[in-house]
């Protein structure tokens, strides 16, 4: 016992170690069946060997030795204990009633205790569930579905610097356990974010190797970087380097509880919590998943090449021309040579062709357990992934990650985790994206393969169509691959002082070698020799005739270490006082170097060795360097009034001296309702589990612009080459604001946390304002002032208002057991102030008043039925004849031009929730995850959005839907070329779409193998389950899949995917 | 890491914030500041000075001059690469979806050549190097400013004249001054670095900076411009014998340059004759080590600048005869006995091209002409295959045999068909090969306008001023009115041209967001 007592007080003060620690002592507790302070109440004989909770953990079979056995006749009742969402419990207390006699639960849930005559009642209790009595009844199996006991909830929560009691909470927090995206087809840990409240992710497209989602905290506080700081186990890091599988908790910091992170706190925070060791018999678990994956959206080109190549006949005439791409004469010939020739004249469905099923697999190994002195955790993940077309995308990722700590004495503990990750995938040797492009441009008359196996061209030429991009080749020749390798080691050490004080100390080492994400940079790079042929005269069309090839190497090590001394102290039994203080450095040192050679004969050699013409390099060095102040202070009086405040002051290397310095803080208040002596002692009101009424106010900055922003540099390469020799050329290419510094977000929450009926409902709801002041933007500026790119500026305010609600149900009936929960969120954009500027780009706006980049366009008004109409109306040209789009002027000036256009639309989604549907019975469960947008808009361009553009080929909407004289309520304007006739395809509100959508993100069926099935083999849990992740969409959006990158309007994106996938989970 | 660790234990002891340890700097670029100390880097700052031409707005990008010729009567842009047909239409607006074409794009690299110019003028008297070097790269400077302000005087009108270094704060809602405040800057420009310029260099790394003979040379277009009747609306004759003047002062250097008509006309334009004894001022291009331009794949198989019928037509006879006059002309076979030129520039139905035989859609569909000039290929085979940015050929902005023909009009305008007059057309004819080259004596002044004009359209075919000859003669309004037709004579599509309109092109709706000041030319 004495031992336990300055346990107590380290637990608190220290950090990731917390939440477990709270568990143990809570089960010890339980022991006692006394919910009375456990100091108090010694109540177990000295000689009881009492598994010695000293370095917490939860209690575990191994350890878990039979509390007595002092009774004859004893009958073994063996069974197991799994929560109701179906997962085995460990560490539960198992005590015949009326006795002292009883054990835990081992780690996959199961126990065995002799019972004298089989007689008697098992009474069932642990920390967070409602305790059970079960009769025994001369049972010999008896197993235990414990329900959740919200009353009891001891959750704790990571926040900046530390943990705090899910129920003391002041702050606008949102917590995910990944125990309830187990088993899902998740490759990236973004993914995981979807559906949590006041989290806008946008998973656009399913990119093997590059599918993580952009993840926007409570709206759009920027222009300028909008992304929230990912902190995995306390150390800034990238959420594509973790294996999803080896994370415990996420913890979305949304309000002022974010200020600890200061500079770079504005856009929220996000800290990962990964899987660590427990104490307790060593446990083996591997979990495997295969699944089959597809396209969620293709678009409906037309692949008939007559119907093809007449409509693209017609839409030249329409729009005034009277020479044609196709003759009569070539349409015949193409119609018998279909019969004839295929090679030459192909009728084939090309997107059929290159598209296939892909796969993804997953396997996870993870080995963990611990003894008193020391709890590790290795885990081991393997993910292989074949996207859909038939070459070039295919992912690997090897991960291998080892938390481990070691109590060296009572008062110090040291532990590193190592995570490291190598990662691979590959795209078409000129980028997906540019290769997306052209596939949408392949045509149906274009040939695949000639009889002699070379790549074909295509009979007819096409006006715009003059390097035939083969997709095939295009797919299959050369390749694109990016690598990386990334290891980020953390070394801590916690202490224990005198005093109730506690020093932490951490390191944080994150190298990365490679190049994974960076879009300009393959690791390794061959753009092959490309040549197709034209079926009939075999003339080459050249579409690369100079290969070259390139590679890229990123070397980047970022050190942050950070230490922290932290306080605690109970006083008079009824105010808690804490504090914590620290500081921290962070240093990135990043550099990169690229090399590039031409001079390939053709495609055999690849290596830069190989080449002999124009060899190029690049090469950059920086440094970015933070450093931080930071302080925490925490105080309530009998967990009923609450108060925390938290304050960083950042210096950073990216602006000037003189604006380097920002001080940033959070305050917020808590008021425990449930505690107060008014409503406790009124039973009607004890159905109400918790009643928190929370406030926070703070200030968070953001100070991601480009480094060097504030200086006026004067950059080299604007060379010249006289008489060809390159003479080395320099110019000042941007302008600078050099006075530029933080951008502040001054945030506002109010918030309540309801829970009532031992958790079957509970209910957050936050109201929130965040003001965004000096919003750094690289603005533009007319090219008059030396035709520079603008300044980045701290130009302006931006609010974003809006409430997050999270509501959940959950029950338990016999054997049967459901959950419904769902999460709202509402943001509205504005932007206040812009110092009465207005930033114009091709189709949006940001001005004073309306959102942020909304849309600004040509408010269309129709299509012209007649001459008549035309006549009398203003035009953007005189081009303008019946069947074009009629727009809108705005300020009857008798013209159509930039003076008439609107602000409309939003490209940031207004709403977004998600909500689940879960229900189980016995050890068969279900569950459905729903997730959607609300209230944004798409502005669909380009290849396949817009018809014939520049020579590409049209969707079946365009020859089905389109203005004629005969079908003049048409969903689009007459069929024309989108480059011919430039007056329907200016910025309009004809074309901008609603994106708003809500699929069925994912479903899964799961069956928990029975444990006297499975004992058998020595297994403690199997579970067998089947996924299907994105199979249903609803939405408006016809042009793509409407998780789709907003500002970017064409739509050459990796397609989303859709997934149905089954696998194992078992634990030895 | 000791570092770290010592940072750490320092600060939490004395919880003191050093400026030091967050000080960093770029190691690739370097800071206003310190850039202007050495010869070499503001001779860099100079040549960053030219490598604006070779931006997408000015001569360079893909094909910009190529691509300018399809605003004629000449050629046709099918896929309005530029926005080059929607001009060619008469369709152009100041729309913000033009963003990326050339209304926009010359417009701001204009700028860009103007405000580095105006970074070296303000800052190179702060170098220490010889003054000699100073007032010669100053002159360079000038006569860049000039040219570049010339571009925007000849296509919007009045511009914002701004001469200081780029400065946000004063610059940025500057309104257009007007069109003659801008011309008086540009001849001012022009004049002083024709004072100073040399008339050539000796050194070889120098071949390809601003000679005199190039600043009177842009001098004279200028001038001529300002002769012609789009502006000189009272055809005022002075004006005419300013710009013949100018012409005639670059003809006078042609001694002392150098200058003369390159011997071959196919020859003049390919890379292997770079910086010949024609050359008045070039881009120089450089590939594969820079972006070159695309003249080569845009002749060979983008096909952007389809010539058109209607410049097949214009083309003489060999005899030196318009088809409609020669005895020689068989409207059955319409590419024979045509005038070398024809064969020098073009490839028609029935011609040979890259070894392979050329019809009417085969491989050049669009029209069936592609244009071989300022392109390296012809009949024979290639195995040299030049995609996007590989070509190195230079792009003549101005030739002696332009200079030649500008001091013709002006002269002919100014005083009519002298002597002078038929010896420079002659002599631009002589070179041409036309048998017989002499233009017969005893024309009147307005018939040796059209011969004039007619020459000039076809020496400088393809080559991108014909553009802003139709223009500067307000006859675009007749010959943009009117449908174009391809080889076998099909009308492609009927072209429009608003006199009240389209002689001027709008200022960037995206210029126009960000400096409202900035007045909208009429009728956009």
């Amino acid at each position: 016992m004495k031992h336990i007592l300055p346990l107590l007080s380290l637990a608190t003060s220290l950090s990731c170690f917390c939440s477990v620690r709270l568990e143990a002592q809570s089960s010890a507790v339980n022991l006692n069946k006394s919910n009375a302070a456990y100091a108090d109440q010694p109540t177990f004989p000295d000689d009881h060997k009492l598994p010695k909770p000293v370095s917490n953990q939860l209690l575990s079979a191994s350890t878990a030795t039979p509390l007595k056995s002092i009774l004859v006749a004893d009958v073994p009742v063996r069974g197991r204990i799994a929560a109701d969402n179906g997962d085995p419990l460990p560490g539960v207390t198992v005590v015949i009633k009326g006795t002292t006699v009883g054990t835990t639960s081992g780690a996959d849930g199961s126990y065995s205790i002799n019972v004298p005559d089989g007689k008697g009642t098992l009474v069932f209790s642990f920390i967070g569930f409602l305790t059970q009595e079960v009769a025994i009844n001369n049972r010999t199996t008896l197993d235990v579905i414990m329900g959740n006991d919200a009353k009891a909830l001891e959750e704790v929560v990571v926040i900046g610097y530390g943990t705090e009691k899910k129920v003391n909470l002041t702050g606008a927090v949102s917590t995910l356990g990944m125990k309830q995206k187990e088993n899902m087809p998740i490759t990236n840990a973004s993914q995981a974010l979807h559906g949590v409240g006041g989290v806008w992710v946008n998973q656009a497209g399913g990119k093997p190797g590059q599918d993580a989602g952009s993840i926007r905290i409570r709206g759009v506080g920027t222009t300028n970087n909008n992304n929230p700081l990912v902190l995995v186990d306390g150390i800034e890091y990238n959420m594509n380097d973790i294996n999803p599988a080896t994370i415990e908790t996420i913890t979305v910091l949304k309000d002022a509880s974010a200020a600890i992170y200061g500079s770079r706190a504005a856009n929220g925070v996000i800290l990962v919590t990964t899987k660590s060791g427990r104490k307790g018999k060593s446990e083996v678990n591997y979990s495997f998943s295969h699944g089959i994956q597809s396209a969620t959206f293709i678009p409906d080109a037309v692949w008939d090449p007559i119907l093809y190549m007449q409509s693209k006949n017609q839409a030249l005439r329409n729009e005034g021309k009277t020479v044609v791409d196709y003759s009569d004469a070539q349409i015949e010939e193409y119609r018998a040579g279909m019969a004839t020739n295929p090679y030459a004249y192909p009728n084939r469905n090309y997107f059929d062709e290159i598209i296939k099923n892909g796969y993804l697999q997953q396997h996870n190994l993870r080995f963990s357990g611990g003894s008193d002195k020391i709890v590790y955790s290795l885990a081991l993940g393997f993910m292989d992934q074949d996207g859909i077309f038939i070459a070039a995308n295919h992912a690997n990722r090897y991960s291998l990650d080892l938390n481990t700590s070691a109590n060296l004495s009572e008062k110090i503990k040291v532990g590193a985790t190592i995570k490291t990750m190598y990662r691979k995938y590959t795209e078409p040797a000129q980028g997906t994206e540019a290769f997306i492009n052209r596939f949408f441009r392949v045509l149906p008359i274009f040939a695949s393969y000639l009889e002699d196996g070379s790549y074909g061209s295509a009979v007819f030429t096409t006006p715009g169509q003059n390097i035939i991009a083969n997709p095939y080749m295009t797919l299959k020749e050369g390749m694109n691959e990016h690598a990386s390798f990334r290891t980020l080691t953390k070394i801590f050490a916690d202490i224990n002082l005198p005093f109730h004080f506690t020093y932490s100390a951490n390191l944080g080492i994150d190298k990365l070698d490679g190049a994974a994400d960076d879009v300009n940079g393959a690791s390794r790079q061959f753009n092959p020799y490309m040549t197709t042929y034209h079926p009939l005269t075999k003339a080459p069309n050249f579409y690369n005739p100079t290969p070259y090839s390139y590679i890229y190497n990123q070397n980047n090590l970022n050190l942050s270490a950070y230490h922290t001394l932290s306080w605690n102290q109970k006083l008079a039994d009824a105010h808690n006082l804490s504090a914590m203080g620290g500081m921290s450095y962070t240093k990135f040192d990043n550099s990169f170097s690229s090399s590039q050679v031409y001079g390939y004969f053709d495609n055999s050699l690849t290596d830069i060795n190989a080449g002999s013409i124009n060899p190029q390099v690049t090469g950059r060095h920086t440094e970015d360097l933070l450093l931080s102040y930071f302080g925490r202070v925490g105080y309530d009086f009998k967990e009923k009034y609450l108060l925390d405040a938290t304050v960083r002051y950042d210096g950073s290397g990216r602006f000037r001296q003189g604006r380097r310095w920002g001080l940033y803080y959070g305050l917020s208040a808590g008021w425990r309702l449930d505690q107060e002596a008014f409503f406790k002692n009124v039973t009607a009101l004890n159905f109400v589990d918790l009643f928190k009424i929370r406030a926070s106010y703070g200030e968070l900055g953001n100070q991601a612009v480009a480094l060097y922003s504030y200086s006026p540099t004067v950059n080299l390469g604007s060379d010249y080459a006289f008489n060809n020799t390159i003479a080395a050329g320099a110019a000042i290419t941007s302008a600078v604001d050099r006075d530029i510094s933080w951008e502040t977000t001054h945030t506002y929450d109010i918030g309540t946390d309801f829970s009532a009926w031992n958790g079957m409902v509970n209910l957050s709801f936050d109201v929130f304002k965040k003001r965004t002041t000096d919003i750094l933007r690289q603005v533009n500026i007319p090219a008059q002032v030396g035709g520079l790119t603008g300044p980045t500026r701290n130009i302006g305010v931006v609010d974003n208002t809006g409430y997050d609600i999270s509501l959940s149900h959950r029950n338990t009936i016999r054997n049967f057991k459901y959950e419904v929960a769902g999460e709202f969120g509402y943001v509205k954009n504005e932007v206040i102030d812009l110092d009465d500027a207005r930033v114009v780009g091709a189709r949006r706006i940001t001005i004073e008043g309306y959102p942020l980049d909304s849309y600004y366009l040509y408010e269309a008004i129709g299509i012209y039925q007649n001459q008549d109409e035309v006549n009398n109306s203003a035009k953007i040209s005189n081009a303008v004849k019946p069947g074009y789009i009629r727009y809108k002027d705005q300020n009857n000036d008798g013209k159509i031009n930039g003076d008439d256009r609107i602000i409309t639309g939003s490209t940031i989604p207004k709403y977004t929730y998600g909500f689940n549907i879960n229900v189980g019975f016995k050890d068969i469960s279900l569950s459905s995850f729903f997730q959607g947008v609300q209230g944004v808009d798409l502005y669909p361009t380009a290849n396949l959005a817009t018809p014939f553009n520049n020579g590409a080929g049209v969707t079946n909407e365009w020859i089905t839907d389109s203005w004629t004289p005969e079908n003049p309520n048409a969903k689009l304007p007459i069929l024309t070329t989108a480059t011919g006739a430039t007056e329907n395809f200016q910025p309009s509100t004809f074309f901008l779409r609603d994106g708003s959508y809500m699929r069925l993100k994912n479903i899964q069926l799961k069956y928990n193998l029975p444990v006297t099935l499975i004992s058998k083999v020595h297994l403690s849990n199997l579970s067998v389950f089947a996924n299907g992740e994105n199979i249903v969409t609803f939405t408006k959006f016809r042009d793509f899949d409407p998780e789709k990158t907003i500002t970017q309007d064409n739509l050459y994106e990796y397609p989303s995917l859709k997934t149905f996938s089954f696998g194992v989970n078992a634990t030895f | 890491m000791k570092k770290i660790f010592s940072i750490l234990l320092s600060s939490a002891l004395l919880l003191s914030c050093s400026e030091d340890i967050l000080e960093t700097q770029p190691y690739d670029r370097y800071t206003e500041e310190t850039y202007w100390t050495s010869e070499k880097n503001a001779v860099a700052a100079l040549n960053g000075c030219y490598a604006v031409l070779k931006e997408d707005g000015i001569y360079g990008g893909t094909a910009t001059p190529l691509w300018e010729e399809t605003a004629t009567p000449n050629a046709y842009n099918y896929d309005n690469s530029f926005g080059f047909n929607v001009i060619a239409l008469g369709t152009q607006t100041a729309s913000p979806a033009n963003s990326g074409e050339i209304i926009n794009n010359r417009w701001t690299d204009s700028y860009r050549g103007i405000g580095r110019c105006n970074t070296l003028l303000a800052e190179v008297d702060k170098v220490p190097m010889s003054d000699a070097l100073k007032t010669q790269m100053k002159a360079e400077a000038k006569f860049l400013r000039g040219l570049y302000y010339s571009l925007l005087e000849m296509y919007y009108g009045g511009v914002p004249l701004i001469l200081e270094k780029p400065d946000v704060a004063t610059q940025a809602e500057l309104p257009r001054n007007t069109r003659a405040e801008v011309v008086e800057q540009v001849l001012k420009d022009l004049d002083e670095a024709a004072s100073v310029l040399p008339a050539k260099y000796t050194a070889a790394a120098d071949k390809g900076r601003a000679t005199k003979g190039a600043a009177l040379g842009i001098k004279a277009r200028v001038l001529l411009f300002e002769a012609s009747p789009l502006v000189n609306i009272t055809n005022d004759l002075s004006k005419w014998t300013a710009a013949a003047s100018a012409a005639k002062a670059v003809m006078d250097l042609a001694p002392q340059a150098g200058y003369d008509l390159f011997s071959n006309y196919r020859t003049l334009f390919l890379p292997a004759n770079e910086n010949n004894s024609e050359v008045i001022f070039d881009v120089q291009f450089k590939a594969p080590e820079q972006t070159g331009n695309s003249f080569d794949l845009i002749n060979r198989q983008f096909n952007t600048n389809a010539p058109l019928r209607n410049l097949i037509d214009a083309y003489y006879m060999k005899d030196g005869l318009p088809i409609n006059q020669s005895p020689l002309y068989n409207p059955a076979k319409p590419y024979e006995n045509r005038e070398p030129r024809f064969y020098q520039s073009l490839v028609f139905p029935g011609d040979t091209y890259m070894g392979a035989p050329v019809t009417a859609t085969n491989p050049f569909k669009i029209t069936g002409y592609t244009f071989k000039k300022y392109g390296i290929y012809d009949k024979e085979p290639s195995t040299i295959i030049l995609n996007a940015g590989q070509s190195e050929t230079n792009y003549m902005v101005m030739r002696y045999a332009d200079v030649l023909l500008m001091y013709a009009e002006a002269q002919n305008e100014a005083v009519g068909p002298d002597v002078s007059v038929y010896a420079a057309i002659n002599k631009v004819r002589q070179r041409a090969g036309l048998v017989p080259f002499e233009v017969p004596l005893g024309k009147t002044k307005s018939e040796m306008r059209e011969i004039i004009r007619q020459e000039r359209r076809i020496e400088l075919a393809g080559e991108g001023f014909y553009y802003t000859d139709i223009r500067r003669w307000k006859t675009a309004e007749q010959v943009m009115n009117a449908t174009i037709f391809n080889s076998q004579n099909q009308a492609i599509v009927k072209r429009t041209f608003n006199p009240a309109r389209d002689y001027w092109w709008p200022v960037p709706q995206t210029q126009r967001d960000l400096n409202p000041n900035l007045a909208q030319n009429d009728n956009y």
